[in-house]
C-alpha cells in the first residue's frame, strides 16, 4: 500500500481540476466529484483516510471559489460567490457520521457503536452461536388484524436471540402483505413466547432497527442457551413449537470449520461447501464490488432502454470515470496495471451501453459466469414470466469465515414480486465509510446465488442492523427467483477466497 | 541549498509594499528581503503586548502575525496563484465582511455547550464532541480568515509568501507533517501546478500531459518529452526549491527558456542554469530584470 502515492495522486487530479476551472473550454476535465470519487476508493481500500481526503477536497473548493469572488457573469467557469459562502464552504464528505442518539433504555446489553471494530481485529471473538432452520408458519388474528408469522430461522448469539421472519397481515381496509411495509399493524406485544422451563419472553423489533424492516423478532430478554424448545403462541390461539434440541443442526458455540460446515435443510438433507483461494489485490476486490452494485444498480428495463436508464448512482459513477478510480488504486499501490479487473469493467460498461468511463484496458470477453447471467438478464427483449410464489424457506447455514467474516444464511423469502436473503455476518465491522461509490463497506463481500435453474441472482445489502460485531442484513436478489428453486448454490467472495455453498430448499407459502 | 553559494532564496526578488486599512487610514505593508516589515508602526511587538493587555490590535500588526502563522503552512500552496494568468483578486472589504460572518454566524459560543447538570455518559460524550467540533470549526474558521487577509496584500505577497512557505520545506522533506504524513504528495502537486502552464507557454503542450515529480538529488533534475499526439508527455522532475528560487522569482520561463535553477541569484541580475528545448543540455545564462509588460514594479519580469 502507497498511501504516499495515493495522496499524491489525488492532489494531482485536484490540480488538474483547478486548471480545468480555470480554462472555461476544457469540458472534461476533473471536478470535485472526480475528486470525492477517487478520495471515497482510496478511503475504501485504507489508503488514505477520509480526513486528508476531505481537505484536499475542502483545499481545492476553497481555491477555486476564491477566484470566483468578483467574477462577472459569463467570465470564468463557475457562479460569483459570496465571502459569505466561501467562509462556509467544506462540509464533511467522507467522515462517518455520527450515530444518532437513542433514547435512554432502547439499547440492550452487548450493544456497541458502529465502526468501533477495525480491520484486523480478532474476528474469532463473539463468532460462535445457535443457529437452527425453522421453517414454521403461525397463524393469527388481532382484532381487525389477521395473519401469519413465517419463522424462518431462529439465531442466538452474544448480542441476544431474535427470528428472522416474513410476516402477512390482512386488515380489513388495507389487504396488505406486510413483509416489507406497514409494520406498525403487527401486533408484536399480543404474542407470546414461552421455553421448556416455563421462561416467559416478548417479541420485540430488533432495537435501532428501522420500523420498515420486520423480519427481525428479538426475544426479551434473552434466553439461556441451552433451552431445547419455545412455544411461540398467538393471540386466542394454541402455540406454535420451535424445537431448538441437541438435534438441531449446530449446537450453540461451535466454531465455524473452514471447508465444510454446519446446516442443513429443514429435510435434513446435508449442505455441501468448497472454498478456494482467490488472492484479489485490495483494488481488485473494490473493482468487483463496484461492478456488482452497477450490475444490480441497473435499472430492469428491456436492453433498448438502457441508454434512457435513470442515471442511478452507480452509473454516475461509472460516467464519472471508474478509469480515474483505476488510476487511484493503481497509484496506491492496490491494483496491478496487469490486474484482468479493468477489463473486465470496460465489457461491462460496454454491455450496459455506459460511455465515458474513462478505463484505457481493451474489453475482455472473459467475464465471471455470474457478470454474464445477469447481463444476459438485462439484456432480454420482453419481462421474464414468473411463476413464484409467495413463500419462505428456512435456512441456517454458516459459511466458512471469509477475510475475517463469517456469513451465516438465515432465510430466503419472496414476496411482492422481490426475493431477499437473510445473513448475520459476524466478525470484522470496518468503519462505516459514507461516499459515493455506493457500496456497503459494512458487508466488504460479494455475494451471488445460483438457482436449480442455473440462473445467478447477485445478492446486494438492502437492510443491516448493526451490534457489536455482527451484522444482521437483508440482501435484495437481483434479478428475484421467478421460480421455485430446489435448491441453490451460495457463491460468496472475498478478497482471500472464496466459498460455494450447496443447500437444498424447502418452500412454504403464504396463504 | 537554502543560502550557500548564491544567498538566500529571495535574493532575486524585489522589494514589494501595499496599502492596507488600518485604524483611520492606510499604511504601508512591506515585504522586503524576506521579512515583512511596518513602516507605519514603531514598534510592533510593543502593541502586540498592549492589545494582549486589552488594548485595540493594529490591521498592519494582525496581518504580520497571520503572515507568520502561514509561512510553513502547506495550505498556501493550494489556494494561491499558479502563475501571472491566474490572478487572485480579494479586497480589505471582503476580509471585513468574512469577518463579520465569521463572528456573527458562528452560533451558540462555547458557553452555550456547557450542561447544567451533571450528565450522564453519553451526554457527556455529545457534549465533548460538540466541543471539539465547535472548537474544530472555529479553527478551520479562523484560518479562512487567516487565508483571505493574505490574499488581499496582493500577487506580490502572494506569490512571496509561496516562495516561503516551499523553502520551510524544501530540506526538510522527509520530515512529516504535524499529523505524522508526508508533505511530498502536497509540494509534488504545488510543483505541478506550476509548472504546467509554465511548460505550457513553453512548448505549447497540453498542461494535462506534463507530468511532474520531485527531484531528490544532487543536481537540478530532468526535462524529457516523450511520445506523440493524445501519448506526448513532458516529464519533469524538479527539487522543491525550484518554486522558491525560479518561479516565485519570476524566472521560469525567461527569454524563451525553461530556468531550472538559479546558479548566482541577485536583482537586477541573476546566472540561470536554463534549457532551451526537452532533453538539452542546460545552459548557463545571464539574466536581467526588465520592466514589467503590466507596469508593475514588484513583479520581476527577466529577459536574457
Amino acid at each position: 500500500m502507497d498511501r504516499e502515492g495515493a495522496e499524491t495522486y489525488l492532489r494531482l487530479l485536484a490540480e488538474a481540476a483547478m486548471r480545468g476551472s480555470l480554462a472555461p473550454a476544457a469540458p472534461r476535465a476533473p471536478n470535485a466529484s472526480t475528486i470525492l470519487v477517487a478520495g471515497h476508493a482510496l478511503t475504501a481500500v485504507g489508503a488514505l483516510d477520509p480526513v486528508t481526503v476531505e481537505e484536499i477536497l475542502t483545499d481545492f473548493r476553497l481555491a477555486v471559489t476564491v477566484r470566483q469572488l468578483h467574477s462577472e457573469p459569463g467570465q470564468g467557469s463557475g457562479q460569483a460567490v459570496t465571502v459569505a459562502q466561501w467562509l462556509g464552504q467544506g462540509r464533511a464528505a467522507l467522515r462517518p457520521k455520527p450515530r444518532p442518539a437513542q433514547p435512554p433504555g432502547t439499547g440492550t446489553p452487548g450493544e456497541g457503536t458502529p465502526g468501533e471494530g477495525t480491520p484486523g481485529e480478532d474476528a474469532g471473538q463473539d463468532r460462535g452461536g445457535r443457529f437452527v432452520p425453522v421453517g414454521l408458519t403461525v397463524p393469527f388474528h388481532a382484532g381487525a388484524v389477521s395473519g401469519e408469522l413465517c419463522l424462518m430461522s431462529f439465531a442466538q448469539t452474544g448480542t441476544g436471540a431474535r427470528f428472522i421472519a416474513a410476516w402477512q397481515v390482512h386488515a380489513p381496509s388495507l389487504e396488505v402483505q406486510l413483509s416489507h411495509h406497514y409494520p406498525g399493524l403487527i401486533p408484536f406485544d399480543e404474542f407470546t413466547v414461552t421455553d421448556d422451563r416455563g421462561a416467559r419472553y416478548r417479541l420485540d423489533h430488533t432495537p435501532g432497527s428501522d420500523l420498515a424492516w420486520p423480519n427481525m423478532i428479538r426475544l426479551s430478554p434473552a434466553p439461556p442457551g441451552n433451552i431445547r424448545w419455545l412455544d411461540v403462541a398467538p393471540p386466542y390461539r394454541q402455540a406454535v413449537r420451535v424445537d431448538l434440541g441437541p438435534g438441531g443442526p449446530q449446537a450453540a458455540g461451535s466454531p465455524p470449520v473452514r471447508g465444510v460446515t454446519g446446516g442443513s435443510s429443514p429435510g435434513g438433507d446435508a449442505v455441501q461447501v468448497s472454498v478456494c483461494d482467490t488472492d484479489l489485490s485490495p483494488g481488485e476486490h473494490l473493482l468487483v464490488m463496484l461492478a456488482e452494485r452497477l450490475l444490480t444498480g441497473t435499472p430492469e428495463l428491456p436492453r433498448r432502454g438502457l441508454l434512457a436508464a435513470p442515471p442511478t448512482r452507480p452509473r454516475q459513477v461509472a460516467a464519472g470515470g471508474f478509469g480515474t478510480i483505476i488510476a487511484a488504486l493503481e497509484a496506491a499501490g492496490v491494483l496491478s496495471p496487469l490486474s484482468p479487473v479493468p477489463a473486465r469493467l470496460a465489457t461491462l460498461c460496454a454491455s450496459l451501453d455506459l460511455t465515458g468511463h474513462g478505463i484505457a484496458a481493451p474489453p475482455t470477453l472473459d467475464l465471471p459466469e455470474p457478470w454474464l447471467s445477469l447481463l444476459a438478464h438485462y439484456q432480454r427483449r420482453k419481462p421474464e414470466p414468473t411463476q413464484m410464489r409467495e413463500g419462505y424457506a428456512a435456512l441456517a447455514a454458516s459459511l466458512p469465515e471469509l477475510d475475517g467474516i463469517r456469513v451465516t444464511l438465515l432465510g430466503l423469502q419472496h414476496t411482492q414480486g422481490g426475493s431477499a436473503l437473510h445473513v448475520l455476518a459476524q466478525g470484522r465491522t470496518p468503519e462505516p465509510s459514507p461516499g459515493p461509490l455506493d457500496i456497503d463497506l459494512n458487508f466488504p463481500l460479494s455475494l451471488w446465488l445460483r438457482d436449480s435453474g442455473g440462473r445467478w441472482h447477485a445478492a446486494c445489502p438492502d437492510r443491516c442492523h448493526q451490534a457489536d460485531r455482527e451484522n444482521a442484513i437483508r440482501l435484495r436478489l437481483v434479478p428475484p427467483l421467478t421460480r421455485p428453486a430446489d435448491w441453490v448454490e451460495v457463491l460468496a467472495g472475498g478478497r482471500s477466497a472464496e466459498v460455494r455453498a450447496t443447500l437444498p430448499l424447502r418452500w412454504r407459502y403464504l396463504s | 541549498m537554502t543560502d550557500a553559494p548564491n544567498g538566500p532564496w529571495f535574493t532575486s526578488l524585489p522589494p514589494c509594499e501595499t496599502l492596507v486599512p488600518c485604524g483611520q487610514g492606510r499604511h504601508s505593508v512591506r515585504w522586503e528581503a524576506g521579512e515583512l516589515r511596518l513602516p507605519s508602526h514603531a514598534d510592533p511587538e510593543a502593541e502586540l503586548v498592549l492589545a494582549a493587555l486589552g488594548g485595540d490590535k493594529a490591521r498592519c500588526v494582525e496581518i504580520a502575525e497571520v503572515w507568520r502563522r502561514h509561512t510553513a503552512d502547506l495550505t498556501v500552496l493550494g489556494i494561491g496563484p499558479r502563475g501571472p494568468a491566474d490572478e487572485v483578486t480579494v479586497s480589505w472589504d471582503d476580509v471585513d465582511a468574512a469577518g463579520q460572518a465569521s463572528w456573527g454566524g458562528g452560533g451558540p459560543g462555547p458557553g452555550a455547550a456547557r450542561l447544567a447538570s451533571p450528565p450522564v455518559a453519553a451526554m457527556a460524550r455529545a457534549a465533548i464532541r460538540r466541543r471539539q467540533y465547535q472548537q474544530e470549526a472555529g479553527e478551520a474558521g479562523q484560518r479562512r480568515l487567516d487565508m483571505l487577509s493574505l490574499l488581499a496584500l496582493g500577487t506580490a505577497f502572494q506569490v512571496r509568501l509561496i516562495g516561503q512557505v516551499v523553502a520551510a520545506h524544501a530540506d526538510r522533506l522527509d520530515e512529516p507533517d504535524q499529523h505524522g504524513y508526508s508533505i511530498r504528495p502536497a509540494l509534488t502537486a504545488a510543483l505541478a501546478g506550476r509548472l504546467a502552464p509554465v511548460a505550457e507557454a513553453w512548448l505549447g503542450i497540453d498542461p494535462d500531459q506534463v507530468d511532474v515529480s520531485l527531484y531528490g538529488d544532487d543536481g537540478w533534475g530532468s526535462v524529457e518529452l516523450t511520445g506523440r499526439g493524445e501519448q506526448r508527455r513532458l516529464r519533469v522532475s524538479l527539487p522543491a526549491w525550484w518554486l522558491a528560487r525560479v518561479w516565485a522569482s519570476g524566472l521560469a520561463l525567461t527569454g524563451r527558456h525553461l530556468v531550472v535553477a538559479v546558479e548566482g541569484a541577485g536583482w537586477p541580475d541573476a546566472q540561470v542554469l536554463a534549457l532551451r528545448a526537452p532533453g538539452a543540455e542546460p545552459v548557463s545564462l545571464s539574466a536581467h530584470a526588465a520592466g514589467h509588460p503590466s507596469g508593475a514594479a514588484d513583479a520581476p519580469h527577466w529577459e536574457i
